[in-house]
């Protein structure tokens, strides 16, 4: 069985250089001396499922388990990985069958469903005696705590903004886009960007996942609306309606956004924006280690979400979390590996591989994120981030997702006015208080 | 004293159980295997669906979960979505069914005559259907993809199209687009069936009616249809019934979108399960279809069968 | 069937229509295979480049290796899991459909139609339904990422199938065969296996195929009741090939080409079987 865990090793090694996904000077925490970990007998492996499983990020993340695994001798870290777009589905599952893995990667708006369904471990008691609590930004315990329970630990997060191309905008005399550029200049920017006879838009906007209904609703946060007000679904106001024409406009009347909009998700709009068919994306910062893949890192910036009418946006905040379950076998190991996860250097490790920012105030202070151009749009939009509105209820996870998206690719596609996206969008909410 | 070679009478031990009953056992025993396996991955599946679809449950609200009676059926009638998912399966699985027929057919025709390289062409007429659903979905979303996909590129050229063309994800080009691929994927199966058809007509019944001054026109419709009745018929019902449930092809290339325009029945049951978490819905609907297909069947054999005893 | 002289419209369909039907219908079937393969045969860079490239100017075989040696994707793997699973699939299947179809065909016996109607019937329930019980009753038995699994389940839709089919192949036979068999002293059994059997295996080796390539094209199973890639069929392990930021083209054709040219291969001798076997039955239906 241990030849198992050397041919891994060195198999590892091999997908992560012929990947080129770390450098070799990253490589140097590895370089340690590699104690053959010996197996504890009796023990339950740790099952640990994460989804997202990019060449990158599946290497990143065995190098974590096995790194953990060598640190101590109790029993074993087993990572599963799952492509995200069956990794609800799995958890679901296995929760529905009593055989969840015991932790899992999971974005902050599942969390609220498993803890619908009873499934998640409750961290609050034992998190507030770690020693990193005080250390991770209180906006971050924010997205995992629910109705004043603490479920997972947030191991990194991340708000959106605009990716634009800094190569195409000097070659098109383009004026850079400001920090505090406005909707108009938007649009400016958007159309200025936009060439059809050399198949090129402006912008890469999102019509499918659940972030379509997302970065539509910054929008119309931007335009004055609200998700709740006073506790009651507001959704459907005259802002709302107003600020999701506008965005809509984008895509129906203007036409600077690609005809593949309806159905481009993640993968849509970065392949759209790292191949160069559009010129500018709205999207977290886990995409920009990606971006420099594709079109290098001097060709692109990122710059916050322009404001709108009134001087107001939003940019949201969401955090990637560790959640243990409750009917894990191995509770006490999911916990230690999880809070071994938010230590310095195996978070550190995973946020700089993969461009997303860490939860804990003290590494997000390092220079390697603070200096970096490709993260200033999201430090920028800090002060001004929120937790999803999205989050305060369990039951809406799953209804963005199942009736939210589908909604919207119907006003998208012409089939609901605004008005009435909204109106139906704000019974599904409601219907869904729980 | 010569021995009496006759042969005495002498009564034959009875068996303990009568020819009759052996043979029934028997029969019974060469059952039991198949109801093994059946009853235990269908059989008791299927009644748990129908015991669930009377009920309220939804994993993430266990606490609403509760007998509802006939409560899901009468939400099932109300809901647009469901309706339209059935004109979408319908669409989907007459235009599929009817061109792979059609497709099939010519084949059958084409691979029925003698020429050279006749193994390799029907080998390679073979290659969309023995090839996963998954890996046909893939190769024909490279195809349709709106910016490095080869139709676009040709219809480009050919000056048939101005502009690029989003196949998969224009809510009124979605369902044709996964019809064709579809009907790429099924025309072989169609192609073998009609073609094993064809290959057991006797070519004397060819010769007589050449020499009785029929055309070929004529001849394939007296002799030809006729007595491919019986498998066209099989082979369009499994593969109607086929087409409305498995919706690999739907699930890969559009997953039901853009806006539910691909969405059918079978992958609207899967979402409900599997993204709504609702499984007395999602059961619902099962039963649903299960009914529906049942009732095609029965219509379907009957009106075969009512043709059939009129010629 | 040869072509003769006749009229002038069996001459037309006979030659020009004959070869340009049989054209049109190899690029139909073999066109988009040519596409991936040429796709498979490009960079990266030369994938995306626009105007399109048709055939690539720098010929690589990197995608192959990738996709045979890379870690996340180990075709070789897939392959083995898929011929595993989809053989025994079909080898039981035919084995506990014979015994059925047989049983079926040659007893009478009270529920008999019944029964008919519940395999027809026991076809047209949709397999995601099945796949809520399934995987409890899985877990339960502990059979998660084994290859029981996705054969048991596969039972699910290949065994209705075969012995719809079989039940017609073995209405076919005469019963006089039997007859004089069992009159010489084999039982049930001696007489299936010496007469019925060889009579119809045309027919058993088509359902057979049948069986084979349903249960290899098959995906919600094999991806909801397996975890590890290791364990992966076919078709699970393409789909999680298709990343969440980009789809490795490049990869993903070569791993097509790699997972269609030995099954090709094989049917260039199966089709003959399947066609024959099929005919055998075609006109009892």
């Amino acid at each position: 069985m241990d030849d198992r865990w050397i041919l891994s090793r060195r198999q590892l090694l091999k997908t992560m250089a012929a990947s080129g996904a770390l450098a070799a000077a990253d490589l140097a925490w590895w370089e340690e001396p590699l104690v053959r970990p010996r197996r504890a007998w009796g023990a339950a492996p740790v099952r640990f499922q994460f989804s997202v499983p990019e060449p990158k990020r599946t290497a990143l993340v065995e190098s974590l388990a096995q790194r953990f695994n060598q640190s101590q001798t109790d029993f074993e870290v087993k990572v599963e990985f799952v492509p995200q777009a069956q990794a609800r589905q799995k958890l679901i599952a296995g929760i529905a069958a009593n055989n969840p893995p015991d932790c899992c990667q999971v974005w902050d708006n599942w969390v609220g469903e498993f803890e619908g369904m009873g499934a998640v471990e409750d961290l609050t008691s034992r998190v507030r005696d770690w020693k990193y609590y005080k250390d991770v930004t209180p906006i971050a315990w924010q997205t995992v705590t629910l109705k004043g329970k603490i479920l997972s630990f947030p191991w990194v997060v991340t708000n959106d903004g605009v990716y634009w191309r800094t190569d195409r905008a000097a070659e098109y005399g383009i004026k850079p886009p400001q920090d505090d550029w406005t909707w108009d200049e938007f649009m400016a920017t958007a159309r200025a960007f936009t060439k059809p006879e050399k198949n090129q838009y402006g912008f890469g906007m999102r019509g499918q996942g659940t972030w379509a209904v997302l970065y539509a609703t910054e929008f119309m946060y931007a335009g004055g609306a609200q998700v709740l007000r006073d506790g009651k679904v507001a959704i459907n106001s005259k802002e709302a309606a107003e600020g999701l024409d506008w965005y809509l406009d984008l895509f129906r009347k203007h036409r600077v956004c690609p005809p593949s909009v309806p159905t481009d998700g993640w993968r849509g709009i970065v392949e759209g924006f790292g191949r160069g068919i559009t010129n500018m994306y709205i999207h977290n910062s886990g995409s920009s280690e990606e971006q420099k893949d594709f079109v290098g890192a001097k060709s692109f910036a990122t710059v916050p979400l322009p404001l709108g009418p009134g001087r107001k946006r939003v940019s949201f905040y969401f955090s990637e979390t560790l959640t243990g379950f409750k009917n894990a076998k191995n509770r006490e190991g999911a916990w230690r590996f999880m809070s071994w996860c938010m230590d310095d250097e195996p978070k550190f490790m995973y946020c700089k591989t993969l461009g997303l920012l860490p939860s804990r105030k003290s590494l997000a202070d390092r220079p390697e994120f603070t200096k970096d151009p490709a993260y200033q749009g999201f430090i920028k939009s800090f002060p001004f981030s929120i937790v999803s509105p999205y989050l305060a209820y369990a039951g809406w996870g799953g209804k963005l997702d199942s009736e939210g998206v589908p909604l919207f690719q119907q006003a998208l596609v012409g089939k609901l006015t605004a008005k009435e996206f909204l109106e139906k969008f704000a019974e599904v909410l409601a219907k869904n208080m729980a | 004293m010569a021995r009496s070679d006759a042969t005495v009478a002498v009564a034959l031990p009875r068996p303990l159980l009568s020819r009759r009953a052996r043979e029934l056992a028997t029969g019974y025993l060469y059952l039991v295997p198949v109801a093994v396996c059946l009853g235990g991955t269908i059989v008791f599946p299927i009644l748990k669906a129908m015991h669930m679809s009377l009920y309220n449950h939804v994993l993430f609200k266990p606490q609403e979960y509760g007998f509802v009676g006939l409560g899901n059926y009468a939400r099932l009638l109300r809901d647009e979505t469901f309706w339209l998912t059935l004109w979408n399966s319908f669409v989907w699985v007459f235009g599929s069914v009817a061109l792979q027929f059609v497709g099939g057919f010519a084949a059958a025709l084409l691979l029925h005559q003698s020429f050279r390289g006749r193994a390799f062409v029907r080998t390679v007429t073979l290659l969309p259907w023995i090839v996963p659903g998954v890996v046909v979905a893939l190769v024909w979303e490279w195809l349709y993809q709106p910016n490095y996909g080869v139709i676009n590129d040709v219809l480009l050229r050919l000056g048939w199209l101005r502009d690029r063309v989003a196949w998969l994800s224009d809510p009124g080009l979605a369902m044709p687009a996964v019809i064709a691929t579809n009907v790429w994927r099924g025309v072989p199966f169609f192609a073998i069936m009609l073609l094993a058809g064809l290959q057991a007509i006797h070519d004397d019944l060819y010769e007589a009616a050449r020499v009785d001054g029929a055309s070929v026109t004529e001849r394939f419709r007296h002799i030809t249809l006729p007595l491919l009745r019986p498998i066209i018929i099989v082979a369009t019902a499994t593969r109607v019934i086929w087409t409305f449930n498995y919706a690999d092809l739907i699930f890969v290339m559009t997953s039901g979108g853009p806006a539910n325009a691909t969405q059918i029945t079978s992958t609207y049951t899967l979402v409900t399960a599997y993204t709504n978490l609702d499984f007395g819905y999602a059961a619902t609907l099962s039963v649903v279809l299960l009914v529906i297909m049942l009732v095609f069947t029965v219509l379907y054999l009957r009106v075969t069968r009512g043709i059939e005893s009129a010629t | 069937m040869s072509r003769r002289r006749g009229d002038a419209a069996e001459r037309i369909l006979g030659g020009p229509v004959l070869w340009a039907g049989l054209v049109a219908l190899t690029l139909f079937a073999l066109g988009p295979f040519v596409w991936v393969f040429l796709t498979s045969l490009k960079t990266r860079g030369e994938l995306y480049a626009t105007p399109l490239r048709y055939l690539p100017a720098t010929v690589t075989l990197a995608n192959y290796v990738d996709a045979w040696t890379s870690r996340l994707t180990p075709f070789s793997r897939f392959f083995a899991n898929s011929l595993w699973v989809s053989s025994v699939t079909m080898v039981a299947t035919t084995c506990v459909s014979i015994l059925a179809g047989y049983a079926l065909a040659r007893f009478r016996f009270a529920g008999r139609n019944a029964l008919l109607l519940i395999f027809l019937a026991t076809q047209m329930f949709p397999a995601v339904l099945l796949i809520a019980p399934l995987l409890s009753q899985w877990y339960a038995l502990g059979l998660i990422d084994t290859y029981q699994a996705l054969i048991y389940s596969n039972f699910s839709f290949t065994v209705p199938f075969t012995v719809w089919m079989l039940v017609g192949y073995f209405d076919a036979i005469p019963r006089d065969l039997e007859e004089s068999a069992l009159i010489d002293g084999c039982g049930r059994f001696g007489a299936l296996c010496r007469v019925v059997l060889p009579l119809a295996a045309p027919g058993i080796a088509a359902t057979a195929i049948f069986a084979f390539v349903t249960s290899w094209s098959e995906l919600l199973f094999a991806i909801t009741f397996t975890t590890q890639t290791e364990m992966r069929t076919l078709s699970a392990g393409l789909l999680f090939m298709v990343g969440q930021y980009e789809i490795q083209w490049g990869q993903l054709s070569a791993g097509v080409i790699i997972s269609t040219v030995p099954v090709a291969i094989l049917f260039t001798y199966l089709q003959r079987h399947l066609i024959h076997g099929l005919s055998a039955g075609a006109l009892k239906g």
